[in-house]
C-alpha cells in the first residue's frame, strides 16, 4: 500500500520503537492463557470435507487430528489417532489400529468406522476438492471399532500422507445428518481445541477440548483469531501487544523487524511447500524447442526475484522444495547467464529473439515479477508483453491450451515428492481443460520413472528414482524456474515452542505462553 | 402523488432488473470456471461435471439465468461457492456494519460539512472563507486510504485513543470502533458538503427575500438559518440521496483498512473468486439501496419544495 510510505515516513520521525513491549516471564512451561492472532482474510469453512485453503486450514489442523500427522518440524509421518498402522509387502494394503479410548468432542467414541464413513464423504460429495484424491482407493473396512483396513487398487508409497489431511478426520454421520448446511459452521471436533465461536469473517474462538488424549496438545487454553484484518493492521496490533504473533509482515514492515535487534530473535522463517515460475506450453512454437525453454531459463536472474521479494524466496533448481525426499542438493539452479541464452536462440533459430506474451495474476507481486522477467528477456532479445488477469480467469486460462507463456504456482498438499513431480509433469496429469500439467509436456521415460517411484517402498531408493525424475525436468525445462517462498512470523517474546511448521506452518499445539502467574503478560 | 409513487416504484424495479441481469451476462461473459473455486485444482472431469450439475452451471446462459431467477423469486438467492454459506446469510450479516457506516459517515458530514459551508458563506471572502476552502480542498483530494492509514496509524496506534480494527462487540463499544471509519469516509464528504452549503447560500443570501427578511430587522442568524438555508437545502438533499446510494453499497478501501465486515470487503472477494451467486446477490442489494435512496430524495424534496410539487 503507498500509503504505507506515508506512515512508515510519519513512523520515522517518532522515536524508534525499543523492541517488543512485553517479555517471557521466564516460567516452565504451563497451560492457560488466550493466543491472539488474526488472518488477512476470512475463514471459508470449517467442514473438513470442504475447506481448501490456506486460512481454513489453520483453524481446521487444531480441530480435527488424523490417523497420522507429522512430527513437530519435520516431514516424518507419526502416529496421532491410529497407535499404529502396516503396510503389507505389496504396498496395496493399509492397516491402522487405533488408539484406545478416543473421543469426538461430545464425548462419544470414535470408532473405525467413523474413518470410513469421512473417506466416503469426500468421494460421495459433489462438491469436494478431496474425491480425486482418493482414486487409488478400491475398499475400505472396518473389522473392528480400533481397527481400519483400507486397500489400494496401485501400491502409493504416498498415500499416508493423504490420510494426514484434515479431511481424512473421523466423521460422525448422525452428526452429518442433524446439521444439514450448518455443518460448515459445526464443526464436532476430534482435536486438541474445539469451536467455541464463529462470528463469519470477523472473529473466531477456539477452546481446548476437555478430555483431549494429550494435554501437551492443547496447553494454550483458547485460540482467539481476528479475520478480516490487513498485514500491516496487524503489525500495529502486534507492536501495541494486541496480538501474540503474526503471519507475513508487509515488506517495510519485515524489513524494520529483522533491522531491530531488539525484535529480530522472535522472527521466524519457514521454507513453504511451494513452487513458483512460469509455464511453457511445450506443444507451440517457438516453447516446443528445449534450447529455447533453456535459454529462457539462462536469461532469468533469480537474485533480482529474491530481492523483490525481501528475502523471502530460495531460488529453484526444479519443482521440489528443499528438506523433502528426493531434492537434488548437488542440482543448482539455472545460473543467470545472458550470454549462453543468446547463443542457445540462435542455435534453435531465433538469433534475433521473438515476440510473446506473458499472463500473470493481477496482485502487485505478480505485476512486479513480471517487469523482472521482462526486462531480463530484453537483454536477450525476446520482447514480452504482460497481460495480467484476475485469478480465477487465470487459473481457467492457464489449464488449457491457447496461453503459451505464464506464471505458475504450485502449493503441495503434502511433502511428497509425488504431489508435484505426477501432479505437473506425468502426462496422465494432461487433460483438455484445468490440466494440473499446465505445460502438457509429455516424456514416457518421466513417466516410466514417476511410476516405478510411487510404488517403491524403500526411501533411499525411492529419493534416488525421484532425483533422476528431478533431473529431467530441470534439464527439459517445461517450466522457467523461478523460487520456493519462504513464509515469515514475528511473534512476541512469551509465544514459547511455537515453531513454524514445515507442513502446516501455523500449528499452535506445540506452543505455550509464558505469563504471569496471575496469566497476565509481562511488560519490559 | 400517490400515482408518482408508485410510477417512481415501478421505474426502480425495471432498474433493478436491469441492473442485476446486465450483471449476469457480463460474469457468465467472464472467461473464468467458477469450478476451479469449487472444487480445486486436483478436479476431474468427472468430478467437475458433477460438480456442475449440482450448482446448475452444466446449463445454456438462458437456463442458468431461469434458473437464478426462480431463486430470487422464492427469496433463495443461492449459496456462495467459495464458502457454501447462503448468499442471503452472508448479505444479512453484512448489510448492518455497511448501513451503520453509511447513515455515520453521512451525519458526520452534515454535522461538520454544513457548519463549514455557513461559515464561509457568512465570512465570505475572509480569512474563514478562505481557511475553510483550504480544508475543504486538502479534504477532498486526499483518497481515504491515504487519510485512513494516517488516521489509524497515528490516532489509534501513536495516541491509543481508538481501536486498531474490528467492529466492536455493541453498544459504547460499537460506536468506538465506528468514528474512525466513518470520520475517514466522511472526509471527502465535508468538504463537498461545506463547498455546496456555501455557493448555495452565497447565492440565496443575494436574494431579495433575504433583503426582505433583513430590512424586517430579523437577527441575521434567523435571517441566514431560517430563510437562506432552507432554500440552499434542495441540492443538499440530492447529495445525501446519491451518497447513501453509494455508500449502502460497501465502501471497499475503508472496510478494509479498519477490518469493518461490511459489504465492500465481500464483493470485491466475491469478484475475485468469480463467485456468482454472492456477486449477483450483492448487486442485488445494492440496486434495490440505491433505488430506495433515490425514491426518498425525490420525495424529501417534493415536501421541501412547493414549487416541484406544483410542475407535475
Amino acid at each position: 500500500m503507498r500509503a504505507l510510505a506515508l506512515a512508515a515516513l510519519l513512523a520515522a520521525c517518532n522515536a524508534p520503537s525499543s523492541g517488543p513491549r512485553f517479555r517471557a516471564a521466564g516460567g516452565e512451561p504451563r497451560a492457560g492463557g488466550t493466543l491472539r492472532i488474526a488472518f488477512p482474510g476470512a475463514v471459508s469453512s470449517l467442514d473438513p470435507t470442504i475447506a481448501y485453503d490456506e486460512l481454513s486450514f489453520y483453524v481446521l489442523h487444531h480441530l480435527f487430528d488424523t490417523l497420522v500427522d507429522y512430527a513437530p518440524g519435520s516431514f516424518d509421518p507419526i502416529p496421532r489417532l491410529a497407535e499404529r498402522w502396516e503396510i503389507s509387502d505389496d504396498g496395496r494394503t493399509l492397516r491402522f489400529w487405533l488408539r484406545p479410548g478416543l473421543t469426538f468432542a461430545d464425548g462419544k467414541p470414535i470408532a473405525a468406522a467413523h474413518f470410513k464413513y469421512s473417506l466416503e464423504r469426500a468421494r460421495t460429495t459433489p462438491d469436494s476438492p478431496f474425491g480425486p484424491m482418493l482414486a487409488d482407493v478400491v475398499g475400505i473396512s472396518a473389522p473392528s471399532d480400533r481397527e481400519l483396513v483400507i486397500a489400494l487398487g496401485a501400491p502409493n508409497t504416498a498415500f499416508l500422507y493423504v490420510l494426514a489431511m484434515p479431511f481424512a478426520t473421523p466423521q460422525r454421520e448422525d452428526h452429518v445428518m442433524a446439521a444439514g448446511d450448518n455443518l460448515r459452521r459445526m464443526p464436532l471436533a476430534t482435536g486438541p481445541y474445539e469451536l467455541g465461536s464463529w462470528d463469519e469473517g470477523q472473529h473466531i474462538v477456539l477452546h481446548e477440548r476437555e478430555g483431549y488424549f494429550d494435554p501437551t496438545r492443547n496447553r494454550i487454553g483458547a485460540i482467539d483469531v481476528r479475520e478480516n484484518v490487513p498485514r500491516d493492521s496487524q503489525f500495529l496490533m502486534l507492536e501495541a501487544g494486541e496480538l501474540d504473533t503474526m503471519m507475513s509482515p508487509t515488506p517495510p514492515d519485515l524489513l524494520w523487524v529483522t533491522s531491530s535487534a531488539a525484535w529480530q530473535p522472535y522472527v521466524h522463517r519457514r521454507s513453504l511447500l511451494t513452487t513458483f515460475g512460469s509455464r511453457f506450453d511445450v506443444t507451440v512454437k517457438p516453447f516446443d524447442d528445449v534450447r529455447v525453454r533453456q535459454a529462457l531459463n539462462y536469461a532469468l536472474d533469480k537474485s533480482a526475484i529474491v530481492k523483490l521479494l525481501t528475502g523471502t524466496a530460495t531460488p529453484a533448481h526444479g519443482i521440489l522444495v528443499p528438506g523433502m525426499l528426493g531434492f537434488d542438493d548437488k542440482l543448482a539452479p539455472y545460473p543467470h547467464d545472458p550470454a549462453k541464452a543468446k547463443a542457445l536462440l540462435a542455435a534453435a533459430g531465433y538469433p534475433d529473439g521473438f515476440a510473446t506474451t506473458y499472463v500473470t495474476t493481477d496482485d502487485a507481486d505478480a505485476s512486479t515479477l513480471a517487469q523482472s522477467l521482462q526486462a531480463d528477456f530484453a537483454e536477450v532479445g525476446v520482447r514480452v508483453t504482460i497481460q495480467q488477469m484476475s485469478f480465477a480467469t487465470f487459473a481457467t486460462a492457464i489449464g488449457k491450451h491457447g496461453t503459451p507463456f505464464a506464471f505458475v504456482s504450485w502449493l503441495a498438499d503434502y511433502p511428497d515428492p509425488s504431489n508435484f513431480l505426477d501432479t505437473r509433469f506425468h502426462s496422465k496429469s494432461i487433460s483438455e481443460e484445468g490440466s494440473l500439467n499446465a505445460s502438457f509436456y509429455s516424456n514416457p521415460a518421466l513417466d516410466a520413472l514417476l511410476d516405478s517411484a510411487r510404488a517403491e517402498r524403500d526411501p533411499a531408493q525411492r529419493a534416488e528414482l525421484y532425483r533422476r525424475a528431478e533431473r529431467i525436468v530441470h534439464d527439459d525445462a517445461p517450466w522457467l524456474w523461478g523460487y520456493h517462498s519462504i513464509a515469515t512470523e514475528v511473534s512476541q517474546p512469551y509465544l514459547k515452542g511455537f515453531d513454524q511448521h514445515p507442513v502446516w506452518l501455523r500449528d499452535f499445539t506445540t506452543a505455550w505462553l509464558d505469563l504471569d502467574v496471575d496469566g497476565e503478560r509481562v511488560r519490559r | 402523488m400517490i400515482g408518482l409513487v408508485v410510477r417512481r416504484v415501478a421505474w426502480a424495479l425495471v432498474v433493478i432488473w436491469f441492473a442485476i441481469t446486465l450483471t449476469f451476462v457480463l460474469t457468465a461473459a467472464v472467461p473464468a470456471d467458477p469450478t476451479h473455486a469449487l472444487l480445486g485444482p486436483h478436479a476431474t472431469p468427472e468430478t467437475t461435471a458433477r460438480a456442475k450439475a449440482h450448482y446448475c452451471l452444466d446449463e445454456g446462459l438462458v437456463v442458468r439465468y431461469g434458473c437464478w431467477l426462480e431463486g430470487v423469486v422464492q427469496g433463495d438467492l443461492g449459496e456462495s461457492y467459495r464458502t457454501r454459506r447462503p448468499v442471503a446469510d452472508i448479505l444479512g450479516d453484512r448489510i448492518g456494519p455497511t448501513m451503520q457506516l453509511a447513515f455515520a459517515a453521512i451525519l458526520i458530514q452534515l454535522l461538520v460539512g454544513v457548519p463549514l459551508g455557513i461559515l464561509a458563506a457568512i465570512r465570505r471572502g475572509r480569512w474563514p472563507d478562505r481557511a475553510c476552502n483550504l480544508v475543504t480542498l486538502l479534504a477532498q483530494s486526499a483518497p481515504s486510504f491515504v487519510v485512513g492509514t494516517i488516521a489509524l496509524y497515528v490516532l489509534a496506534f501513536k495516541l491509543g485513543w481508538f481501536p486498531l480494527s474490528g467492529y466492536g462487540v455493541g453498544g459504547l463499544d460499537r460506536l468506538h470502533h465506528l468514528i474512525l471509519p466513518a470520520t475517514t469516509l466522511a472526509a471527502a464528504g465535508i468538504a463537498f458538503y461545506a463547498r455546496v452549503v456555501r455557493s448555495e447560500l452565497v447565492e440565496a443570501l443575494s436574494e431579495d427575500y433575504v433583503r426582505t427578511a433583513r430590512a424586517k430587522g430579523l437577527p441575521e442568524s434567523t435571517v441566514v438559518l431560517r430563510h437562506a438555508l432552507r432554500n440552499a437545502l434542495g441540492p443538499l438533499v440530492t447529495l445525501i440521496g446519491l451518497d447513501l446510494g453509494v455508500l449502502l453499497g460497501g465502501t471497499v478501501i475503508v472496510e478494509s483498512i479498519f477490518a469493518w465486515p461490511g459489504l465492500g470487503r465481500e464483493v470485491v472477494q466475491a469478484i475475485v473468486d468469480v463467485d456468482l451467486p454472492l456477486i449477483l446477490g450483492t448487486v442485488l442489494v445494492t440496486s434495490i439501496a440505491i433505488a430506495i435512496a433515490n425514491l426518498v430524495t425525490d420525495l424529501v424534496l417534493l415536501w421541501l419544495d412547493p414549487r416541484l410539487r406544483e410542475r407535475r
